[in-house]
């Protein structure tokens, strides 16, 4: 088990070197700079002495070694939309709102996500499995930020029960976190359902029943295990799918988020704190990869001796 | 003809033989919502086709300045924008564009998607799992950032994103086959692999191509809607419901149409396609269920 997770370490280190090489030349090579200002150019003596302060005239392989030597010891640099801060300064509020909505988004969306799933496969062609099947689909085709949208226009617009956007207060919390739950919930409950129905129709499930087992002991004793693992894949899609998902909800619902400045630093150029946050989007997909990976390894004996999910 | 009957017994005229594309149409036609998906995107498609027939000016045409924000009306179906546009001829063209673009997209997907997913399973190579850990939409929206946007560059960008599925489906398919008597025999009469791929392999992975194909236009015209959302995707005042749904958030409390409808056309529009395409799916290849 140790021999595997250092494996999948080692692995997860050369991914994201591979991927940082990859930021780092994209971002590079996104055209414009961040003092070419457009509305008040500087005068060139200027712009060359602003350039070599921030190391930007020297070649692109010396830049990027400086930069992952700093990445180490978690400089970032300075970001070009605020010189006065660091980026990791300047991220530091932005963490917390995207920790609270995100994970309140999951931790409420998944759970329901699979009791949904249960629901519907173990009342397979009832209105509760139509009902949970349209939900799916629905959560799973319609884009995050139009799902925020039809929430807003209802509970905000409408009816006034919320707030339509903003920060601190708990109560203008309550629409994104439900913008964020259609995520996990929408994977879950299809993915259990599905693994769910596999797992009912397996012979081991007919033998059981053949042995007079109660029907309760075989769902929650025999099936429900037995489906964990395909819940399990489910994970990494799921988690990639709220990340990403942040970006519209906290520009949907003006949250002060590492997703707003994902968007605020694109549109600004500002590929220093674009980067970082690049970075770290990438180290939280690897440890998501490996958590999904141990606990794949953890439920099924037949991985960790080498194997490999299919 | 006579001969024949005395020794086989005769078959009963009601009972003759079905094709296998007789049963996959019984099965979609069983399919409810996969039917009414199908009949809503005919309907979208033939309103974009004719979009200068049902509305009264171009998109961009800023023809009703003095009533500009109107609520929607008799004379205004769907209100007037904040630019004096009529709205309705926007959501219309709109159309046009999510759909064009996702028609492109998946277009490239599948040329991309075929010959890599018949490598792969030919070959038994995993192309795609490289792909799998990259996040496609953050990716694409670096990509789009980079490029700052426009309508050729979002069909590339979601060509380049969308390919992934159709390489898994035409890779389970030209796996399932290449083991088959008749692609053995091919082997044996000294056919080159290239030759098998493009003559035996891939005209038998018809319906996993074109299940692909329809699955990739609802993911594209949803990258697009994203990307335009943010402002790096198709430049106003090319009409993108992904773009109005970014203006109508700041007029929604006192102009709701500016809003609705937008979110309404993109909603109703990816559902329809994929409903569409999920029901294609079980259709053509019950087996496929759940890739």
């Amino acid at each position: 088990m140790i021999a595997f997770i250092l494996r999948r370490l080692l692995s997860i280190v050369v991914t994201f070197i591979v991927v940082s090489i990859i930021i780092f030349l994209m971002m590079h090579s996104i055209p414009g700079g961040p003092f070419d200002g457009g509305e008040m150019p500087l005068p060139p003596a200027v712009r060359e002495r602003m350039m070599a302060q921030y190391g930007l005239d020297q070649p692109l392989y010396v830049q990027y070694f400086k930069y992952m030597a700093g990445v180490i010891r978690l400089d970032f640099g300075v970001p070009f939309q605020a010189p006065g801060e660091t980026v990791l300064s300047l991220l530091a509020d932005a963490w917390l709102p995207s920790l609270i909505l995100g994970g309140a988004g999951v931790l409420i969306g998944a759970p329901l996500g699979i009791l949904l799933g249960i629901a519907a496969a173990l009342n397979r062609n009832t209105w509760i499995d139509y009902l949970a099947s349209a939900l799916a689909t629905l959560g799973l085709t319609i884009p995050v930020f139009v799902t925020s949208m039809i929430l807003i226009l209802v509970f905000a617009v409408w009816l006034n029960w919320f707030p339509a956007s903003g920060w601190p207060e708990p109560n203008k919390w309550v629409l994104p976190i439900a913008a964020y739950a259609t995520i996990p919930l929408a994977t879950y409950a299809r993915y259990t359902r599905s693994a769910m129905l596999d797992t009912l129709n397996k012979p081991f499930v007919t033998v059981l029943r053949a042995k007079g087992l109660s029907e309760n002991r075989i769902i929650y004793g025999h099936v429900l295990r037995n489906s964990a693992i395909p819940m399990v894949t489910v994970f990494l899609p799921m988690f990639i799918g709220t990340a990403t998902g942040s970006i519209f909800v906290e520009a949907m619902f003006r949250v002060p988020g590492l997703g707003s400045y994902f968007v605020s630093s694109i549109r600004t150029r500002d590929y220093v704190t674009e980067m970082a946050l690049m970075l770290m989007l990438t180290v939280m997909f690897c440890l998501a990869y490996i958590i999904s990976d141990i606990l794949y390894a953890a439920l099924n004996p037949r991985i960790r001796n080498g194997g490999r999910k299919e | 003809m006579t001969a024949t009957s005395t020794t086989v017994p005769a078959v009963p005229t009601t009972r003759r033989q079905r094709s296998p594309l007789w049963f996959a149409w019984k099965r979609f036609a069983a399919n409810k919502a996969a039917v009414a998906g199908g009949g809503v995107l005919a309907v979208l498609i033939v309103l974009a086709m004719m979009a200068p027939l049902v509305t009264k000016t171009g998109p961009n045409a800023q023809d009703f300045l003095t009533n500009s924000l109107a609520l929607p009306s008799g004379e205004f179906w769907f209100g007037v924008d904040d630019l004096g546009r009529d709205f309705f001829t926007r959501i219309i063209y709109g159309a046009r564009v999510s759909l064009t673009i996702g028609f492109a997209a998946a277009f490239c997907s599948i040329l991309i998607g075929i010959p890599l997913g018949a490598l792969a399973g030919y070959y038994g190579g995993r192309i795609d799992e490289v792909f799998s850990v990259v996040p496609p939409l953050l990716a694409a929206m670096l990509l789009a950032a980079l490029t700052s946007g426009g309508f050729v560059t979002i069909v590339i960008i979601a060509g380049l994103f969308g390919w992934v599925q159709v390489c898994l489906l035409v890779r389970a398919q030209v796996k399932a086959f290449k083991e088959k008597e008749f692609v053995r025999a091919a082997q044996a009469l000294g056919a080159s692999p290239g030759y098998i791929i493009r003559r035996h392999l891939i005209p038998n992975a018809v319906s996993p191509i074109i299940v692909g194909f329809v699955l990739a236009i609802p993911l594209a015209m949803m990258l697009e809607a994203s990307l335009s959302f943010l402002g790096i995707g198709v430049m106003p005042p090319t009409p993108s419901w992904g773009q109005m749904i970014n203006i109508g958030m700041n007029f929604m409390y006192f102009y709701w149409h500016m809003a609705v409808f937008p979110t309404a056309a993109l909603a109703i529009t990816v559902l329809a396609t994929t409903l569409f395409g999920d029901g294609l799916r079980d259709a053509l290849d019950p087996t496929l269920k759940g890739v």
